[in-house]
């Protein structure tokens, strides 16, 4: 059998085809440790999978009025994304074409200008350039006049049912062709309430000592619940026996021989799994037959499920008792940053929204009961592979290799979602096959990148 | 109640619960607050704005029971929770206590604090500031903690932040 190679310089489209050995019908299926910690490979991949086509970038109620704006990066590039005075969105370079300053230094605002604290260009919302100042008496030459001083827009910017998405490459295809069969999962957020869904104020943003992609698994990985969480887990079901009023997400639940679950990979490397649940524990389970009646069983039932899935790169949902949406940022080849969010229904009852909120904070906070003990991993993981005398893949992406089957099973089918693979069981599968997707994409594209650059070089 | 006495009462329960703390003492710790007593977080939503209403935004920290309090405490010292092996040690700071109103019924206090931590042979700080409500308990010979509410300054969170480090 093929392994991954241990240690290449200088990646080529050859050693980088060599970080993967995808022979899943044969029960292979590695992945070479070195692209958690290479930082050649960790520069790769920002240009080519961060830097080169869509990623998320805000949802449209983190700036609902005129002139609001939002500073973010695409990558390791400063972003601004802003309302105009029409309402209209815009995504920008946050880089004064002048001398290269921020020329908004906030996190997030409402401003009808943005002045470059540097010299004094100033903006509109619109990204136009309003104001060089003392242009006039600047003796400046043609060329000055000839280029646009406005500030530089992110190459793409589009909207799927309020999750804005950016590219800083032009020539990619069409983001509701992009997000493929994932759109499903969206909508169903989306649907949970007839005016749509809504980010709560109030976030936090932490990092972690580790690569990003421990977050990109973990995030559809059920088989480290039981053991990363049994303190949460301890916690849930003694509520539950004392017949607290606030109960969550009961994990003992996520893995049993009674409890069916799933999941599925996508083109362009999102994916999503699914796992039955007692829905009573869900603030939305009071809105089921109004749900059935709008939306229909199927996507009812589906949004009672506990529901966890990626819209690669660097978004990720973890819908259960209540949502989180975070968004991962990578620093360094071994540092990350999260921003997290907690979205609900818009128009949600009082009670609802209230229970809704303290069930995020006591699961998904970096203060909260579960994710610290996640963040740690992560930063153990990081510092276990420093072992290079070991194998150089690991053994983490082969549960369910022999039951995972390429196209729809027959849940898809009433999903009406047509996913490029699909493993099905009882929740005690805990597949791994459902990172595949991510890395061939990962891989794909570092490697495409790569060609597509030496074949202009030559 | 004279401002110095109530002065004095709030800069002992303060120190006392610094030293819990650092001496992971959980339960003299819980022993500290009121059954109904709220603990508060709150999360900034911007540079300037700090979040005002626990129930329909979200917090870094909220409860308003002494109960899920002893949850936390309990999964710090139940060895299920990697986050907290090894446990960091730490060293509370508290200054700058001021008075902003005092009764025999109730006891409302300002203070600034730092703690300091190491794990993981790294050390890292939170700081910000803190408002307690304290009521008479033992027919007034003791007095508890009925509010508490922290506000973190650094809320870029280095991992994770729990409530032996604020």
């Amino acid at each position: 059998m093929n392994s991954p190679i241990a240690e290449p310089v200088n990646w080529q489209p050859e050693t980088l085809d060599k970080l993967l050995v995808d022979n899943v019908s044969g029960g292979q299926f590695e992945v070479s440790r070195d692209i958690y910690r290479d930082p050649e490979l960790f520069e790769l991949e920002l240009k080519h999978v961060f830097e080169s086509s869509w990623v998320f970038l805000a949802h449209e109620t983190q700036i609902p009025e005129p002139h609001d704006y939002l500073n973010i990066h695409i990558g390791r590039q400063p972003v601004i994304v802003m309302r105009d005075q029409a309402g209209d969105l815009r995504a920008f370079l946050n880089t004064c074409p002048h001398k290269g300053a921020l020329v908004c230094q906030n996190e997030s605002g409402n401003k009808k200008f943005h002045v470059c604290p540097y010299h004094g260009w100033t903006f509109d919302s619109a990204g136009n350039n309003i104001l060089v100042k003392d242009e006039a008496q600047g003796h400046y030459g043609q060329n000055f006049h000839n280029r646009g001083h406005g500030l530089e827009q992110v190459a793409r910017l589009e909207s799927y049912r309020g999750f804005l998405f950016g590219s800083l490459n032009a020539d990619v295809e069409p983001l509701r062709d992009y997000l493929d069969g994932i759109h499903v999962f969206l909508d169903m957020i989306v649907d949970q309430s007839a005016e749509g869904a809504e980010v709560i104020p109030g976030r936090s943003y932490y990092t972690f000592d580790a690569n990003w992609k421990m977050q990109l698994e973990n995030c559809v990985d059920a088989y480290h619940l039981t053991s990363t969480h049994p303190s949460f887990m301890t916690i849930t079901a003694s509520r539950a026996a004392g017949g607290s009023e606030f109960r969550n997400i009961d994990i003992a639940e996520f893995v049993s021989a009674d409890t069916a679950a799933g999941n599925y990979t996508f083109r362009n490397g999102h994916n999503a799994i699914w796992i039955d649940g007692p829905p009573e524990v869900k603030p939305l389970y009071a809105q089921y037959d109004e749900l059935c009646e709008r939306v229909g069983k199927v996507k009812a039932d589906l949004m009672m499920k506990t529901v966890n899935f990626t819209v690669f790169p660097n978004l990720q949902f973890s819908v259960n008792a209540c949502i989180q949406m975070r968004v991962m940022k990578p620093l360094q080849v071994n540092k990350t940053e999260m921003r997290s969010f907690c979205v609900g229904p818009k128009g949600e009852a009082k009670a609802q929204r209230q229970q809704r909120i303290h069930q995020f904070e006591d699961f998904f906070n970096p203060t909260g009961l579960a994710t610290p003990d996640d963040s740690r991993v992560y930063e153990s993981v990081q510092n276990g592979l420093g072992a290079r005398s070991a194998a150089t893949a690991g053994q983490g992406h082969d549960r369910g290799i022999s039951n995972v089957i390429d196209g729809p099973d027959e849940y898809a089918r009433q999903l009406q979602i047509n996913p490029v693979t699909s493993s099905s069981g009882t929740s005690e599968l805990q597949d791994e096959t459902v990172f595949h997707a991510s890395y061939r994409e990962l891989i794909r594209r570092m490697r495409d990148g790569v060609e597509k650059e030496s074949s202009h070089a030559k | 109640m004279q401002n110095e006495q109530a002065l004095k009462i709030g800069t002992d329960i303060l120190h006392r619960q610094g030293r819990m703390l650092d001496e992971q003492r959980w339960d003299d710790w819980l022993g500290l607050f009121t059954e109904a007593c709220e603990y508060w977080v709150p999360a900034w939503t911007s540079e300037t704005r700090l979040t005002q209403d626990p129930d329909s935004e979200v917090s870094l920290i909220y409860y308003d029971l002494r109960s899920r309090l002893a949850d936390r405490v309990w999964r710090v010292g139940s060895g299920q929770s990697v986050a907290n092996d090894p446990m960091p040690r730490t060293c509370h700071f508290v200054s700058n206590i001021d008075v902003d109103e005092c009764s025999d019924s109730r006891i409302k206090l300002f203070a600034c604090f730092r703690v300091d931590y190491h794990v993981n042979k790294q050390s890292f700080a939170f700081f910000g500031h803190y408002h307690y409500q304290l009521v008479p308990a033992d027919e007034g010979k003791n007095w508890l903690i009925d509010k508490k509410k922290v506000i973190i300054m650094n809320d870029y969170i280095p991992t994770m932040m729990d409530f032996y480090l604020v």
